[in-house]
């Protein structure tokens, strides 16, 4: 039995393959047959600029011998005449993972095929899975197994004839294969899509270094769980290269009494890439992400390739003079479904404008003037590449861009150009016929010629039997034959000029039609059975009479069969260049801005009742000025200087913008990375997503800046991202660079509530904070002092954010409920010299608001939230009052977008516990402003503060107030006049749209 | 004039003795009204007659006897002087786990969800916990009578309105039962909704059966069925049937679902009543909205589009409640959401009505609360300000007119450690 499986795991295992390499040994007689072929009078593309009208090309084994119009035809050349045919160099794909495994492990149906009995094959899979894990686990590769930069396509690339005919039906004679799985997921390699040895298909590998954002699960490793770990894992793995190749280096030169640097084949892998020797290729998912990408890249000078979203028009400058080529996919979105009312309602504007902007993409990119290179990834089969690559040029994208794209610039940028992407002599007879220009509908690729072989592109057309044709069996019998059907299913009928008698059993299979009549040719008694072989214009056949007589017959086609025109490959006249609906917004959805709202140079607001929240209190009847972004003077009867934009605002009110110190919106991929326990790497800023109607939602309530925070998983959170509400900008420019840099740390039950992991009660909680500051600790000490081991110093991101802490370069931002761990991590912060510059929820502060103040820690509190867990249970609503009454620095906050839309109303509500309105209204404007370090600038309506400021309609702490208008820097982000505009705006294209959907093919 | 530093010990001193009198006990039922009382000098917002200045209510065994300026005050009456503050009908809440809920997250202190999917049987106040601190929190904040709601289910069981003051349960059943608790099938998955429906369906069909079997004089014995026979009120029409719908699917499912059964329903949620009104106008339904802060259901709404529902309510002229969140340690909330809905254009007197006399008329309890008027149970807020302005603080709150406690626990939590601070960790 053992005998059974071993043989069946051979035959798994090796391909069956029969192609030689030219190093391995004949079996048998060899294949000498010439390779030499003329194709005469073609059209040739010998690149998009240089077209031979009627030429004629020569290939010698699997070469170009001669291409032009006057070129001599060898006399051992098998001749083709294309008849006007069209020769294109064969296109090149970017972006394929074709040949390579997409499972980390077998699985069950990997050995579905097999003739085994099941048991069996149960136990097969057993050994064969368990022996592939342990393989997979052994060996000096990365501690996370997401890191896969040793593995290398081309020694696990295989054959693949099913994708490769795919491929080839598309046009493509050349892949760049990149290993699916992991983050960091190998090493890639360039193959062709012909038959042949593997050692014949690999054109080149080591070609470029793959990475992605997204993690493969099944390959294990809890960390990363966000796509804030996934990048701080990123960026961690690159210091790690550099660093694996300075200390080898280092050691090699003279080990002596140095500790041995470990041996590390994942690192090993990645040098070239991190030293920018060679390319790393990112797949990204929209612009924001390509700017993360780009920000990577910066970090570490890597030779960046991207294969875009098909987003990129939203953001074209980011791609006008980038330094990496982009590969920009045809798999446009689908069409919406408008079928109806239901469906149609749930649409956002976003994606009916995706819908319509994305086939523009690649003209749009192109006219933007960087170099682009087309890929099918994505694209569901060779029609939709082909219907979209001509949609791509219908919306502008130059013929020849379109040819360049697929064929040269990626032939350049994967360094085969000497050989592939041009038909010139000397190179690689790898190139496409097509029956007429191939960016035109209807047009079809016929043949794909790889290495001077012929694989047909298109099915051929099948035989039908169906039509009108005129029986030949004798001079007195004049019979015609009219069949109609699809294969499998036909039917047809004998007429003469008297009868017309229906066949039986009418069966075709392609080649032979058999059938049989009653009553026919004037036998009246009796059946005649009839077979015959078909071609297009003849039938070939023999009979059987009723009286047992055997005879021949022939028929003859005289009506051609019924043919369904190809629907949607129609011909336009007209080409629809760039004619969208659809504008460019900022951020690209319902509420965006085709342009960042101006800041005039100098704005007066007149006759407000001012809340300053400085010494100057509430002026009534109070004008500002404001001055390029920022407040020059505050006061009362301020003369209207020249040039000066005027606000009348008798009646209103007038407020600082208002400021949340605790929220979680806008973040990418998950605002906790629950897959460790101290994550201090991850960064907030990395997955800032500027693209959320939210954002604009909050300007809508009067909010101006925030602090984005991960969230509460881990003692140890991450880096936080102070953010002004800059609606339309990307992460950077929403950035509020004045805010000191914060980390978040957080106690308590989200911290010990999950699954099996340490710490699982508070008192595990204060040792691993404890733990890992005293890790930084001893890091510095590691840093400063080399010698220790010799070795260079091996950059830590986790524990550099910590010891940015206790160097009092980042503040702590720390979420707590109960008081005693709040208590507990103030005496933590003490030993270690840093301070707690605030607690988050703070629901118990109430309850130590001495140690607070004694401490300096200022308390961030809701208003009235309670009892939604246990640690929320002795939460009070007074908590705001009893803390700014005994001198804690107090602030009010959201921890909830919704909520965060109306912080003024929060702010109403403590001034409805007791607490006098300015410090009410400070509890949303200075207090924060304060906590995140940012009062110098915002947080008060004082002169030489950024012009962040709200319009209320009336009293804003009295319930019945909502914003007007919200500046930020100086410029009027929200106006409720203008969003009673822009939404019937919103709604007339979304409807338009919808329409155009409709109407679409 | 007195000096600064004479008063300060004073007026700590009276701190320290209300806080010693306090801390004990604290929210604490109060007894029944035993002496005749006569608010006089306030603004009575009558809510349903307007405002009166300088008012005077008189009130005796709990009801009120006498509202307006010019009142015979009886001579056994003790008065207070309110000095010029604000009156107002106290609030009902339409739809809270008052009671039912201690700690949201904690299994042990919630019984707001019944296991399985047809509980008519199940009747909230033999669960209600009177000494939950989260009541004495919504006494103190004004609501004198919570409607409390079962969970979960198709059928979640029979709701009560119970009164926010009293030692145990059976003292604070005010109307039970209020009504019988539907959730409407989501429609999204039509396979989920059919079933779902179809088990609605069945069990009103069963219980229509089980009603005729039991009113039939026939010699036929029928064993009791304690589902159905909570039913019966219901298709009796006794007690309306709440319907929890927020989709525009749900609520036009629901309401032509009422119309084949000939119920009458009170629909719940209603975040996206705003594409339906014509249908709750043509039908009359009342509806509450507990809504008002959940914003826009989709990217291309507009950002005001949940906080602007009441005001298209009231425009289309539908009855409707507004009701606050359902958490029971958050019922203070429910005049944030009437003051809401004014700052997006509910006239403020409607949106006043939407938590005193509309509520009380949609469970029919105007008789008894909703508005100051002779004849109603004295339970009356006094305020220092505007009822709907977040910034007024409520002074004191008569329930059936006794008066109560005002100390709850997040007001003894603040004295108890002001205490603390001030006896034992003076500020430096």
């Amino acid at each position: 039995m053992i005998g059974i499986i071993k043989f069946s795991a051979i035959l798994l295992f090796i391909s069956c393959n029969v192609a030689m390499a030219q190093t391995s040994h004949i079996m048998g007689l060899r294949d000498n047959t010439p390779e030499v072929f003329a194709f005469v009078d073609a059209r040739i593309f010998v690149t998009s600029g240089d077209i031979i009208h009627n030429g004629t090309l020569v290939i010698r084994d699997g070469i170009i011998e001669d291409v032009g119009e006057e070129v001599k035809i060898p006399d051992d050349a098998w001749i083709y005449d294309l008849n006007g045919k069209t020769i294109y160099p064969a296109f090149i794909e970017f972006y394929s993972d074709i040949g390579l495994p997409h499972k980390a492990y077998i699985d069950k149906t990997d050995i579905g095929a097999t003739d085994l009995p099941q048991e069996y094959k149960e136990l097969l899979f057993k050994l064969l899975a368990a022996s592939f894990r342990e393989a997979d686990q052994k060996g000096a590769f990365h501690w996370n197994r997401q890191v896969r930069s040793w593995y290398d396509a081309a020694r696990h690339f295989g054959y693949d004839e099913k994708k490769a005919a795919d491929m080839r039906s598309k046009g493509f004679s050349a892949a760049h294969t990149i290993p699916p799985l992991g983050i960091f997921k190998g090493l890639t390699a360039m193959v062709s899509l012909g038959k042949g040895s593997l050692n014949e298909l690999i054109i080149r590998s080591n070609v470029a270094q793959a990475l992605s954002f997204e993690k493969t699960k099944e390959l294990g490793n809890r960390y990363p769980a966000s796509l804030m770990g996934t990048i701080s894992l990123i960026r961690q793995t690159f210091y790690d290269a550099e660093w694996y190749l300075e200390a080898h280096n280092e050691y090699h030169e003279n080990p002596h009494g140095l500790k041995k640097p470990e041996k590390n084949l994942a690192l090993a892998s990645l040098i070239e890439a991190a030293y920018g020797k060679q390319p790393v290729i990112f797949s990204v998912d929209d612009e924001i992400a390509l700017l993360r990408t780009i920000n990577i890249a910066d970090e570490f000078g890597l030779n960046l390739w991207i294969k875009g979203s098909g987003k990129e028009y939203r953001r074209l400058d980011l791609i006008k003079d980038a330094d990496f080529p982009l590969i920009v996919p045809l798999d446009f979105p689908q069409k919406p479904d408008t079928d109806n009312f239901e469906k149609t309602i749930e649409l956002s504007l976003e994606q009916l404008m995706h819908w319509e902007l994305a086939p523009e993409n690649p003209a749009r990119i192109y006219q933007n003037g960087a170099a682009m290179v087309l890929t099918s990834a994505g694209t569901k089969n060779d029609k939709e590449f082909l219907k979209n690559l001509r949609l791509a040029v219908e919306k502008g994208l130059p013929e020849y861009a379109a040819l360049d794209a697929l064929t040269i610039n990626p032939a350049q940028l994967l360094q085969i150009d000497q050989t592939h992407g041009t038909l010139g002599k000397g190179k690689k007879a790898d190139f496409i016929i097509a029956c007429g220009n191939i960016f035109e509908s209807g047009t079809k690729i016929e043949e794909v010629w790889i290495g001077g072989k012929k694989y047909p592109a298109d099915k051929p057309p099948e035989l039908t039997a169906q039509g009108k044709w005129q029986l030949i069996i004798s001079d007195t019998i004049d019979y015609k034959l009219e069949l109609k059907g699809k294969v499998g299913a036909y039917e047809g009928k004998l007429i003469s000029d008297s009868h017309e008698i229906e066949m039986k059993n009418v069966i075709f299979d392609k080649q032979r039609i058999n059938f049989l009549a009653k009553d026919v040719f004037d036998l009246r008694d009796g059946i005649i059975r009839m077979s015959a072989q078909v071609s297009e214009k003849f039938m070939y056949g023999t009979g059987e009479m009723p009286s047992g007589k055997i005879f021949n017959w022939r028929a003859e086609r005289i009506a051609e069969p019924d043919v369904e025109e190809e629907s949607g490959e129609d011909k336009k006249d007209e080409k629809e260049v760039l004619k969208a609906l659809s504008p460019i917004l900022y951020p690209p959805m319902e509420y965006g801005v085709s342009e960042i709202p101006e800041q005039s140079g100098c704005l007066l607001v007149k006759n407000a009742t001012l809340w300053t929240q400085s010494p100057k209190g509430i002026i009534e009847k109070g004008d500002m000025l404001v001055r390029n972004g920022k407040i020059s003077e505050v006061g009362i009867d301020i003369g209207i200087p020249p040039n000066c934009i005027v606000i009348d605002a008798a009646g209103k009110h007038v407020t600082p913008g208002l400021i949340d110190p605790h929220l979680h919106t806008s973040i990418a991929g998950g605002a906790n990375e629950t897959g460790s326990v101290i994550t201090s790497e991850t960064r907030i800023r990395d997955v800032l997503n500027p693209n959320n109607i939210w954002i604009y939602r909050l300007l809508a309530g009067g909010l101006t800046a925030a602090n984005i925070l991960h969230g509460s998983a881990n003692p140890i959170g991450g880096q936080d991202a102070v953010i002004k509400m800059r609606w339309g900008g990307l992460v950077d420019d929403m950035i509020f660079q004045e805010a000191k840099p914060g980390l978040k740390i957080a106690l308590g039950e989200n911290v010990k509530g999950l699954q099996k992991r340490y710490p699982d009660t508070r008192m595990g909680t204060e040792q691993i904070i404890r733990d890992a500051f005293q890790a930084a600790l001893d890091y510095q000490t590691e840093r400063d002092e080399k010698q220790r081991y010799g070795l260079p110093h091996r950059k830590d991101l986790q524990l550099e954010a910590l010891l940015e802490v206790l160097e009092g370069k980042r503040i702590v931002h720390a979420h707590a409920y109960r008081h005693d761990e709040m208590i507990m991590l103030i005496r933590i912060a003490e030993d270690f010299g840093f301070k707690i510059t605030s607690f988050e929820h703070t629901v118990e502060g109430y309850k130590i608001a001495g140690v607070l103040r004694e401490h300096g820690a200022a308390a961030i509190v809701w208003t009235d939230w309670s009892s939604f867990k246990m640690e929320a249970y002795d939460a009070i609503i007074y908590n705001a009052r009893l803390l700014s009454e005994q001198g804690v620095l107090t602030s009010l906050h959201s921890d909830n977008t919704r909520l965060a839309t109306r912080m003024h109303w929060e702010a109403g509500k403590i001034a409805g516990t007791g607490v006098n309105e300015i410090e009410a209204m400070n509890m949303v404007t200075l207090n924060p402003a304060k906590i995140l370090g940012v009062d110098h600038v915002v947080g008060s309506l004082e002169k030489g503060k950024h012009a962040d400021f709200v319009i209320w309609n009336e009293h804003p702490l009295n319930g019945f107030a909502y914003a007007e208008q919200t500046w930020v820097d100086g410029r009027k982000y929200f106006d409720r006049k203008q969003d009673r505009k822009t939404l019937r705006e919103v709604l007339k294209l979304k409807n338009d749209l919808t329409d155009k959907v409709q109407e679409s093919d | 004039m007195l000096n600064k530093t004479f008063i300060y010990p004073i007026l700590f001193s009276l701190l320290l003795i209300s806080c010693l009198s306090s801390t004990v006990y604290g929210q604490m039922p109060s007894p029944v009204q035993e002496e005749t009382v006569a608010l006089i000098n306030g603004t009575v917002y009558t809510v349903s007659g307007g405002i009166i200045n300088n008012g005077t209510v008189v009130f005796k065994d709990g009801k009120i006897t006498a509202v307006g300026t010019d009142v015979d005050i009886p001579d056994d009456a003790r008065i207070e002087d309110v000095g010029g503050r604000y009156l107002y009908p106290a609030m009902i809440h339409s739809g809270t786990y008052l009671g039912l809920m201690e700690i949201f997250r904690v299994r042990e202190a919630t019984d707001v969800r019944e296991l399985g999917e047809i509980n008519p049987n199940v009747r909230v106040e033999v669960a209600f916990n009177a000494a939950s601190r989260h009541i004495p929190l919504a006494r103190s904040h004004g609501i004198a009578v919570a409607v409390v709601t079962p969970a979960g289910g198709i059928i979640s069981g029979m709701a009560a309105a119970m009164l926010t003051d009293g030692w145990v349960w059976e003292d604070m059943v005010y109307h039970a039962p209020a009504a019988m608790v539907i959730n409407w099938p989501s429609m999204r998955n039509v396979e989920e909704r059919d079933r779902a429906i179809g088990k609605l369906n069945e069990a009103f069909y069963k219980a229509r059966r089980y009603h005729k079997a039991k009113l039939a004089s026939s010699m036929y014995y029928h064993a009791t069925d304690v589902r159905w026979e909570a039913m019966i009120p219901v298709l009796e029409g006794d007690v309306p049937v709440i319907i929890n719908a927020s989709e525009y699917r749900q609520i036009q499912s629901a309401i032509e679902w009422a119309e084949k059964e000939d119920l009458q329903i009170i629909l719940s949620g209603v975040n996206q009543a705003g594409m339906v009104i014509p249908h709750l106008k043509e039908k009359e339904i009342p509806v509450i909205v507990n809504s008002v802060f959940s914003g826009p259901s989709r990217q291309w709404e507009p950002y005001d589009q949940s906080l602007s529902l009441p005001k298209k309510l009231h425009e289309a002229n539908i009855r409707f409640a507004i009701s606050g969140e359902a958490s029971a340690a958050n019922t203070i909330r429910l005049p944030n959401h009437a003051a809401a809905a004014v700052a997006y254009g509910l006239p403020e007197n409607e949106a006043l009505k939407s938590i005193t006399l509309y509520p009380a008329q949609i469970f029919g309890i105007d008789n008894r609360m909703g508005s100051i008027e002779k004849g109603k149970d004295a339970s009356i807020i006094i305020a220092d300000g505007n009822l709907l302005h977040l910034s007024t603080q409520i002074k004191q709150v008569y329930i059936k007119g006794r008066k109560t406690d005002m100390k709850d626990q997040h007001r003894l939590f603040y004295e108890m450690y002001m205490e603390k601070y001030e006896k034992y960790e003076r500020m430096k």
